[in-house]
């Protein structure tokens, strides 16, 4: 079975590693029975407050590991909406006499809600921008704070009324209550990672477009993920303000407590459950030591500064996850990697090409498409269509718009003029992932699957529809991992499945992004280059599934280069020049039309040679 | 009418001066692609350099800007290769993170160094005014103003009249290209980058005049520096100066017409609106994504 090799080392791998995984688990239970047990033995209130102002952090720095950490949009701005639901239950108690318990969860909707608004407003914009506009989203609400004198009380800040409970109790019940929020944020990070949306995020975070070409709902998907890191952190805030009995613009809208958020996830571990807390818990510790040794200095700030240079430049994957995959590497050195398992060369027989293909239904139109970068008419009234049931080839010199066009059919880019349709339905202006929702799946010239997922993961990322409720549907369910397993079984690279996306070679990859696209179920499969910088067997192999595929009755638009193979698969192929058809019909036929020769080489060339380029 | 004027024109004054100012980090940030938030931070640290001259040996501070411009350029330099050139080849979040670290480092440093109270410089100019047709324009901010133009003169030449500076653009356009064609491009980051920093010591001299400063205004300066980039467009020199003649005006009239306390929101309220509105900035263009990709 060519499958064993890579089971076996998998199942080894797994129980190399589970001694640790159990220790892990041991020691987070212990740790978390002796946080609950501890006010109960000790009245020590010094310590008491350490840990309480550990729990914010934790719970501020599980917020930014979901927007951060899981979805890849670096914030800045985690103290805004701790101040944003201090400021919310400050108002709502003093101004409005809520009783502190509703205002709790009031405090945690305003932030989401506010984090959900800013996430919508910046949703066109990718990248630097978000960082820019976290800060300045932070620095704003400390402004309005200080300047809406009649609302907030400026620089003088709101008094909160004092607790209302026997004050023997001392801050006991504010311990349980960040203990409790510091689990609500656990049990958050831990479900979203268990879901679709998880995924999703992650997805995100890897490769943005590519997340929408396999039909994620990415807006829908970032708005809710800044918005989810955003709730908990809220509400803490609103408690947070009344442990304090004290609101104040600089001490609610605090940068440093940004920083103490990002240094915690970083230490503690990116895009891992425990890893907020673990970290959050480390940074008040720090930050007391500091306090005790530098108080009142600006010491501690350049030690947290220089804290954070040193663990992006050094321990760029977080402590806890480097000592473990350290761990994991002294346990498994002996164990063969990806690399040297030998690949299947199972000989390709290649079927003899039966005649025209396909019904007369025009499953894609393109109808004069447009699309300038600055001068340069990339594609140029593009007008052409793709037949049901046929491999359409797509081919022309390098720069005559092949990719740029299929970049304007899936929605990647915005046409300047043109409209595309698919199965007579409109494509224009629909976001990627609806284009993937109505049957478009597309692969990538240089391969874009999302690398430090694993082949699986992969394969089952793709979302055929966008509901709410997928939002919550587990990340892997059964029924997809079945599926998921046929498709790789079929391209040859089921042996993988566990194996990160990362560590294939370029070939493979090509083959796990088809599994991946055909996990859509699309009408019609684009493959842009798929036989490029592959070895020969590899392509043998793919021209066979695309040729298995098409007799299934699945619709193809291939870009490629390799003449002998899209002479060997498409009928028809068009021939693009200067982003426009220049020619249709049969490989015969287009190798011998004189102006396609033309086109690609300039005069004097035969079809002979045109055959070998 | 004339108070209208003045405004104006105060503006623009020192709209030059911001100009200035944000022009490194939108050099650094089209070559490199980092947003150099430690940016604010090194204007700061440039500032109280020209404090010192003053205080210490009585040296006008924009004759000051002749000592603490090559001083920036060496610290810029030694920045370069001791932390950013780590991360040249790191994901875009990582740099990010880098100057944030850096940016707090440095306002603690000069925490120590020389307190967390405000300074300003007071040189005999610093609230002096001109009446020129019925309009007062501030002697300061002329003569910071005239010196950040020429700065900005000597900056377009060195990036259009020498080798280095066409190696600059040529790296910032196509990397892999410059590189095919025998250009360095890691000593040219570092030379663009300490470049970028230079200027935020003649920018430093300049606002210590112009600004009451102490280490954590860093933050007000990055954000206001951004805001300026994004709505010129982030990474064009040119927008970079025309967003800043237009935040010089845009914070004058929220000054004299509204209220000096909201001035601090005009950059913030520029970055919401331009990307919302239009992410490109002014003078940006959308580049083709699908091939940088690659």
């Amino acid at each position: 079975m060519t499958v064993g090799a890579g089971r076996i080392s998998g199942s080894r791998l797994l129980a190399d590693v589970r001694p640790e995984r159990l220790a892990y688990a041991a020691a987070i239970c212990a740790g978390l029975v002796w946080l609950l047990v501890f006010p109960l033995y000790t009245h020590d209130q010094y310590w008491q407050s350490v840990l309480i102002f550990g729990f914010v952090f934790a719970v501020m720095a599980g917020g930014w590991n979901i927007i951060s950490g899981y979805c890849g949009y670096i914030s800045l701005g985690q103290s805004a909406f701790l101040g944003l639901g201090a400021y919310t239950t400050g108002i709502l108690t003093v101004r409005y006499h809520f009783e502190a318990w509703t205002t709790i969860p009031l405090a945690g909707l305003v932030s989401a809600a506010a984090a959900a608004l800013l996430g919508t407003v910046i949703m066109r914009t990718r990248g630097h921008s978000f960082v820019i506009i976290t800060i300045a989203f932070l620095l704003i609400l400390e402004l309005v704070a200080i300047n809406l004198r009649g609302f907030t009380d400026g620089t003088t800040g709101i008094t909160m009324p004092l607790t209302f409970y026997p004050t023997k109790w001392q801050n006991t019940p504010f311990y349980y209550v960040f203990f409790f929020l510091m689990l609500l944020s656990v049990l958050m990070t831990w479900g979203i990672r268990r879901t679709k949306f998880g995924t999703g995020l992650i997805a995100i975070r890897e490769d943005e477009d590519k997340a929408g070409a396999v039909g994620i709902n990415t807006a829908v998907y970032k708005v809710l993920g800044f918005a989810a890191s955003a709730v908990l952190v809220g509400a803490t805030g609103g408690v947070y303000g009344y442990f304090l009995t004290f609101i104040d613009p600089t001490g609610m809208f605090n940068i440093l407590y940004s920083v103490f958020a990002v240094l915690a996830v970083l230490l503690g571990g990116r895009a891992t459950i425990w890893g907020p807390v673990i970290g959050g818990l480390l940074i008040e510790l720090l930050r007391e030591e500091a306090n005790v040794h530098f108080g009142g200095s600006s010491l501690d700030i350049v030690i947290f500064g220089g804290l954070m240079a040193a663990v992006v430049l050094f321990l760029p994957q977080g402590v806890v996850p480097t000592v473990s995959a350290w761990l994991q590497r002294r346990r498994t050195r002996h164990i063969p990697g990806v690399s040297e398992l030998a690949i299947d060369l199972r000989a390709a027989g290649v079927p003899v090409s039966t005649g025209p293909r396909g019904s007369d239904r025009r499953l894609l139109e393109v109808d004069g498409l447009e699309k300038r970068f600055g001068g340069v008419r990339a594609v140029d009234g593009l007008s052409f269509h793709v037949r049901e049931g046929t491999i359409t080839g797509l081919i022309g010199p390098n720069g005559s718009g092949k990719t740029t066009a299929f970049n304007l059919i899936d929605g990647m880019m915005k046409p300047d003029g043109g409209e595309v349709r698919l199965d007579g339905r409109r494509l224009t202006g629909r976001p990627t992932w609806e284009r993937a929702h109505l049957g478009l799946g597309r692969t990538f010239q240089i391969t874009r699957l999302f690398r430090r997922m694993t082949v699986l993961e992969n394969v089952v990322a793709p979302l055929r529809a966008f509901k709410w409720s997928q939002l919550a549907a587990g990340a892997v369910a059964g029924h997809e991992v079945r599926r998921a397993e046929e498709l790789l079984e079929f391209v040859g690279m089921l042996r993988f499945r566990d194996t990160e996306a990362g560590a294939l070679s370029y070939g493979q990859q090509k083959l796990v992004e088809l599994a991946q696209i055909l996990m859509l179920d699309p009408k019609l499969i684009m493959l842009d280059e798929p036989a490029g910088g592959i070895n020969p067997t590899l392509i043998e192999r793919l021209a066979e599934k695309i040729r298995e595929l098409n007799a299934m009755g699945k619709t193809f638009l291939i870009v490629e280069h390799n003449m002998p193979l899209v002479a060997e698969l498409c009928d028809p192929v068009i021939v693009l020049a200067r982003g426009k058809t220049i020619a249709a019909g049969p490989a015969a036929e287009i190798q011998a039309d004189p102006e396609v020769l033309d086109a690609y080489l300039g005069e004097g060339w035969t079809a002979d040679e045109m055959a070998n380029v | 009418m004339h108070q209208a004027v003045q405004t104006i024109v105060q503006g623009l004054l020192l709209g030059g001066v911001y100009a200035l100012a944000s022009s490194g980090l939108s050099l650094v940030f089209g070559v490199m692609n980092v947003i150099n938030v430690a940016h604010g931070a090194m204007l700061i640290l440039a500032a109280y350099l020209s404090w010192e001259l003053w205080t210490r040996a009585g040296i006008d501070p924009i004759v000051g800007a002749l000592v603490t411009t090559p001083v920036m350029f060496a610290f810029g330099w030694i920045t370069y290769q001791g932390l950013i050139r780590r991360a040249r080849n790191a994901a875009a979040s990582t740099s990010v993170l880098l100057t944030f670290a850096l940016a707090i480092m440095l306002e603690g440093l000069m925490g120590l160094g020389f307190k967390n109270v405000y300074r300003s410089v007071t040189p005999s100019y610093y609230n002096r005014s001109f009446k020129v047709a019925g309009i007062y324009i501030g002697e300061a901010r002329l003569y910071a103003c005239g010196a950040a133009l020429v700065v900005l003169v000597g900056l377009w030449l060195v990036l259009t009249r020498t080798w280095a500076g066409r190696a600059i653009r040529a790296s910032s356009q196509n990397p892999q290209g410059a590189q095919l064609m025998g250009i360095d491009v890691g000593a040219i980051a570092a030379l663009t980058f300490a470049l970028g920093i230079a200027t935020t010591g003649a920018g430093g001299s300049l606002i210590s005049v112009l600004y009451p400063f102490f280490p954590a205004s860093h933050y007000l300066w990055i954000t206001r520096l951004l805001a300026i980039i994004v709505l010129g467009g982030m990474g064009s020199l040119g927008g970079a100066v025309i967003g800043a003649l237009l935040m010089g005006v845009a914070e004058s009239l929220v000054a004299v017409y509204w209220d000096t306390s909201w001035v601090t929101g005009v950059p913030y309220a520029v970055i919401f609106v331009i990307l919302l509105v239009r992410p490109q900035g002014i003078l940006g263009t959308r580049t083709r994504e699908d091939v940088a990709a690659a």
